[in-house]
């Protein structure tokens, strides 16, 4: 039997298997050995177990857990509410300040806690009911916090980004650090959509008010003191304080990215006991519990993700498949767009952890011999795949705001997301124009690349 | 990546409705609860230990060349030994595309199919990592650093893992033929 059609039967047979409902890591699993039964030596199945432990027994990937520890710590607190009353003060006077302040505040939990759908909850629970209480159209809410949220699997630490080094064999700490342009690039897009849309809504609650229509809470000032402002930063700065400290550890050549992660966690359990006194063994279990619960399920997929790779290599089916598309000679552009819309479909199915694993292998070798720069993509196809979070038919942001919001119809939300996914793609070909985007500062802190 | 964000959450893990049945899956939740006790600590080692090497390291000057095995020995343990007690909250993420298009009946048995499959394919890889542990006990394997920490340890925890996780399957396999049909 050719390659060709060994890779076609994998294929369509994850598929099946996939979308029989089956769990990801049991289902790559299965067909994996499947097929190591069918088209490999017989003592190929004696290996499978070792392949998954030695994939798995990575320090690299095993930092998985402890972000997600350091995250689900903070995310259990009351850390996002807080942050984000600590900048919407500090933001009150700017045009379209509170929804500016909730981007920010969206960015740094990101930063903080690594994870989309935790910042879309802990920041969108009070940033959304302020901003409706101000006026703000419940689209607009909706939308700007799931924009807000997709943040976390780009800004560093991101486990997207963690596979993503696994994947492709590029430097971590590079790869987190070219994530850094491209957040504050989607911060300043978010923040000028929010400020012109401020400016729109409120042009339209002043024209009402002015033909005799009901004031809009648009149009009501608020004054915060001096004192209001600083009450909020002794809750707030720890925390900031962790998110630097962990940083410098990390690109300070103190830490190593797996030490910086339990370096990390261990600090966020302590800030967290101290700050908001979650100490007792009931709230401290809820932390432990729903992080095993998420880390078990995603390192089980990664290593059932690794195994299927195995396979897909030994087969042959990832090498034919990326000659086939280098054989296709495309353009370089046309290569990179045809990719990026392939992920965007496979976002559609499968979470960003199975994409990478999957496609690494016959994506890459293409990109590589395109001359783009693996760090570089690796960005891009992050962003790409945070679009996915806030466009169905998964997009994962929507329903967690239609969770925190169930007032608001899950049409407005949708609609709300579309400008920011508008932006996400002008974000993406802004990368694609100026690469430097994503490649300066890493350049700029560790060395240019292969230098 | 949800970070411990649950749109919503499970009440509490799938259990039988009664008989035998369901005292065994109440034994076994018992039992996975436990589990997740001894995971805690484990997960909650591994950041201890890493933390502790960076200390080590700047402060007292003291190389610990153990602690990135030690480690992954044990978060790779926790990963395996919580796998049944995700299983028992069907946490284990797939693609339900076709649940909400698929009539009710039809579903049952699609899930049917869907856990017999799982429970086959880890029945199979418990098989294997037993074999996996026995091999390194008996050859008396270590990994290839200077701290060389014997394999079988690794190698146990995900066997006795993965054997949870079968008899996690097996009990909601036996659960979906003991459910009485409900008259429409």
């Amino acid at each position: 039997m050719s390659v060709a059609t060994i890779g076609i039967l994998y294929g369509v047979g994850t598929l099946i298997v996939m979308f029989s409902g089956m769990p990801i890591a049991f289902a790559l699993g299965s067909v994996a050995t499947l097929f190591m039964a069918i088209f490999m030596p017989g003592s190929a199945l004696d290996t499978i177990t070792q392949n998954v432990y030695e994939e798995m027994a990575s320090i690299t990937l095993l930092s998985i857990p402890l972000f997600i520890l350091k995250g689900a710590a903070i995310g259990k607190s009351r850390a996002g509410a807080d942050l984000y009353s600590a900048v919407h003060a500090w933001m009150n006077k700017i045009p379209g300040g509170l929804g500016i302040a909730n981007v920010f505040a969206c960015a740094l939990f990101a930063a903080m806690a690594g994870s989309s759908p935790a910042t879309c909850s802990a920041i969108g629970s009070a940033g959304i009911p302020e901003m409706r209480q101000r006026g703000y159209s419940a689209g607009f809410a909706a939308g700007l916090i799931a924009a807000g949220g997709t943040l976390g699997i780009l800004l560093p630490p991101s486990i997207t980004m963690i596979l993503f080094a696994v994947a492709a064999e590029q430097s971590l700490g590079r790869l987190f650090l070219a994530g850094i342009g491209p957040g504050v690039l989607l911060v300043v897009l978010f923040s000028a959509y929010a400020a012109w849309q401020y400016k729109r809504e409120y042009k339209v609650a002043l024209d009402v008010y002015q033909g005799g229509g009901i004031k809009s809470a648009y149009l009501d000032d608020l004054h915060l003191t001096l004192a209001d402002k600083t009450r909020m930063l002794p809750r707030v700065l720890p925390f900031v304080i962790l998110l630097t400290g962990v940083m410098v550890a990390l690109y300070g050549g103190y830490a190593t990215p797996s030490e910086t992660a339990g370096l990390g966690a261990i600090l966020a359990l302590v800030l967290v006991a101290v700050v908001y006194r979650v100490w007792r063994p009931k709230d401290v279990k809820i932390i432990f519990t729903s992080t095993l619960r998420e880390s078990t399920m995603l390192m089980l997929i990664i290593g059932m993700s690794l195994l299927y790779s195995y396979v897909m290599s030994y087969l042959h089916i990832s090498q034919s498949a990326a000659e086939w598309i280098v054989a296709m000679h495309l353009s370089k552009w046309l290569l990179l767009a045809t990719i990026l819309v392939f992920v965007v479909i496979l976002g559609f199915f499968l979470p960003p952890v199975s994409i990478i694993l999957m496609t690494a292998p016959i994506i890459l070798p293409p990109l590589k011999a395109a001359g783009f720069d693996l760090v570089w993509f690796g960005v891009v196809m992050t962003v790409v795949m945070e679009m996915g979070l806030i466009h169905p038919p998964v997009g994962l942001n929507i329903f967690v705001i239609k969770n925190i919001a169930p007032d608001i119809p899950l049409k407005d939300v949708i609609w709300g997301t579309v400008p920011f996914v508008l932006l996400m793609m002008f974000a993406v070909v802004l990368i694609c124009v100026f690469p430097g985007i994503a490649t300066w500062f890493p350049d700029l802190v560790m060395g240019v690349a292969g230098k | 990546m949800s970070h411990g964000f649950e749109i919503n959450p499970a009440k509490g893990p799938e259990v039988a409705e009664s008989g035998i049945l369901a005292r065994i899956s109440q034994w076994m939740a018992i039992f996975n609860e436990w589990v997740m006790l001894v995971s805690t600590i484990a997960l909650l080692g591994a950041a201890g230990i890493l933390t502790l090497g960076v200390l080590f390291r700047y402060f007292l000057k003291i190389s610990t060349d153990w602690q990135d095995e030690a480690s992954v020995f044990l978060l790779v343990g926790a990963t395996f030994a919580c796998c049944a007690y995700v299983q028992s909250y069907r946490g284990h993420v797939g693609i339900d595309a076709l649940a909400s298009i698929l009539p009710a009946s039809v579903n049952r048995i699609r899930k049917m199919i869907v856990d017999i499959a799982s429970f086959f394919f880890c029945s199979f890889f418990t098989w294997k990592s037993w074999t996996l542990f026995h091999e390194a006990l008996v050859g008396g394997q270590t990994t290839s650093s200077s701290f060389a920490p014997p394999l079988w340890i690794p190698y146990s925890l995900m066997a006795a893992g993965m054997t949870l996780l079968s008899l996690q399957l097996l009990l909601q396999v036996l659960t979906h033929f003991s459910r009485k049909e409900v008259a429409p």
